[in-house]
């Protein structure tokens, strides 16, 4: 008896390093980005106030090429607004108008709390949740309009949006002015650059062409800008090419993000959710 | 014996610097320093192994819940509480780290010390970044990070360690 015991004290901490190793393997392995967002959301309901001042004390020293940027952006909303003052048929206007009223997509702002470039998986925390209207589902874009990520889970006051600096984020994209789509995503080791499979080969195809969002995707309208042709090849199928696109946006630069809400989202979801019960 | 207090600052004061300053270094995707790991490797030499493994786990579930881990931290760390004994006894020699001690430049030696950190991180890293990749066609990208955060991830705990066992903080 005595033996025993002596035999259970000196395997005891092997035995429970192996207990707990399998525990924290099988937990791992079952999680998902959802699992890491969500762990995210909820650390951030602790740390997130934190985060928020130091993002403050950063933004503080980028007020200057923040203000350079809003003035941009002003003189082309200028320029727009110009050549709608232009416009002398109300007919038309009101066309117009109409058309920005029929339009399915919703905008908000954020800012970025917590921004990681270094991790396969990276996320971009943001100071709007649920009481702010964003939730899981909506696309992320930069100020300037290019693609950043989508909200992948949100508690009251944060939300964790998955970037595309994202090894399980995918999206399906175009060369701006074709028809013919691919899927765009990232390989994890170069921050300015994401890769586009599957483009057929019968695409109209050039270095520096724009690529742009597809409109497949529910979470982002169509001709939003991804990043531009660098360089591309024939796959080894022969069918399609392989491209390599630098982004649009620089991510580990972001401050501020404009969220996107496709309000027919979950008309969408109720249907492929009937869609695949019918199936079953 | 060992007062609590200097180790539960330092497990604040690494999980504190890992979440808001080294999580969000936007330098390269190569460069992603893990200095927490500096609690496992200062922790004293003569601590009961299952008070060790214990410290190990609560700091991977720390570190898991604040970065998103979902148990990866928990993954890399835990083996280090199991191998500390056996690193230290193989590069210092059993009748020196019998007598204790927390592990430092002072109490080791800087050769042996450096060899005993490089080992520690150099676990910790590639478990860390291996799991984390998990495929194959990247392993060039892996070992890329785990030499480049690795080396970092010494430094910074070189440095820890020297404030940490300065005469201030042990009087603590």
């Amino acid at each position: 008896m005595y033996k025993l015991i002596e035999f259970l004290r000196r395997i005891f901490v092997p035995l429970l390093f192996i207990v707990l190793e399998v525990c924290a393997v099988v937990y791992y392995a079952r999680s998902s980005v959802y699992t890491q967002a969500k762990l995210l959301t909820r650390s951030n309901q602790a740390v997130g106030a934190v985060h928020g001042a130091l993002t403050g004390v950063r933004r503080y020293f980028s007020l200057g090429g923040e203000n350079r940027l809003l003035l941009e952006r002003i003189a082309t909303l200028e320029e727009e607004l110009f050549r709608y003052r232009r416009m002398t048929a109300d007919s038309l206007r009101e066309v117009q108008l109409a058309g920005v009223e029929a339009k399915p997509y919703e905008l908000s702002v954020a800012r970025v709390i917590s921004n990681s470039i270094n991790k396969s998986r990276n996320y971009l925390v943001l100071d709007r949740g649920l009481r702010d209207g964003v939730e899981e589902g909506m696309g992320v874009l930069s100020p300037e309009g290019a693609m950043v990520g989508r909200v992948v889970a949100s508690s009251e006051r944060y939300a964790v949006a998955m970037s595309i600096l994202n090894t399980s984020f995918k999206a399906s994209g175009k060369i701006a002015g074709d028809d013919y789509f691919g899927s765009i995503y990232w390989t994890g080791d170069d921050r300015y650059r994401v890769r586009m499979r599957e483009l057929s080969k019968y695409a109209r195809i050039g270095e520096g062409d724009e690529v742009v969002s597809s409109g497949f995707s529910q979470y982002f309208p169509a001709d939003i800008p991804i990043g531009f042709v660098e360089s591309f090849s024939l796959a080894a199928d022969q069918m399609s090419y392989d491209v390599e696109i630098r982004l649009a946006v620089n991510v580990s630069q972001l401050t501020d993000v404009v969220l996107i809400r496709n309000r027919d989202l979950d008309e969408i979801r109720q249907l492929e959710l009937q869609a695949r019960s019918m199936k079953n | 014996m060992y007062r609590a207090y200097p180790y539960i600052l330092l497990f604040a004061a690494l999980a504190l610097l890992q979440v808001f300053l080294f999580d969000n270094l936007s330098i390269s995707v190569y460069l992603s320093p893990l200095v927490y790991v500096a609690f496992v490797v200062l922790l004293p030499i003569d601590l009961r192994p299952s008070v060790v493994l214990l410290s190990a786990l609560a700091l991977g579930i720390a570190m898991d819940w604040t970065m998103g881990g979902a148990g990866i931290n928990t993954i890399a760390t835990l083996p280090l509480a199991v191998l500390r004994r056996p690193l230290l006894r193989s590069i210092c020699g059993e009748e020196n780290i019998r007598e204790g001690g927390i592990p430092s430049p002072e109490r080791l030696g800087r050769g042996s010390f450096l060899r005993y950190l490089v080992a520690m991180v150099a676990v910790h890293h590639l478990l860390f970044f291996v799991v984390e990749a998990l495929s194959w066609s990247r392993l060039p990208y892996t070992l890329g990070r785990w030499l480049l955060s690795g080396a970092v991830s010494v430094g910074f705990i070189w440095l820890i360690a020297r404030i940490f066992t300065a005469k201030r903080i042990a009087k603590l």
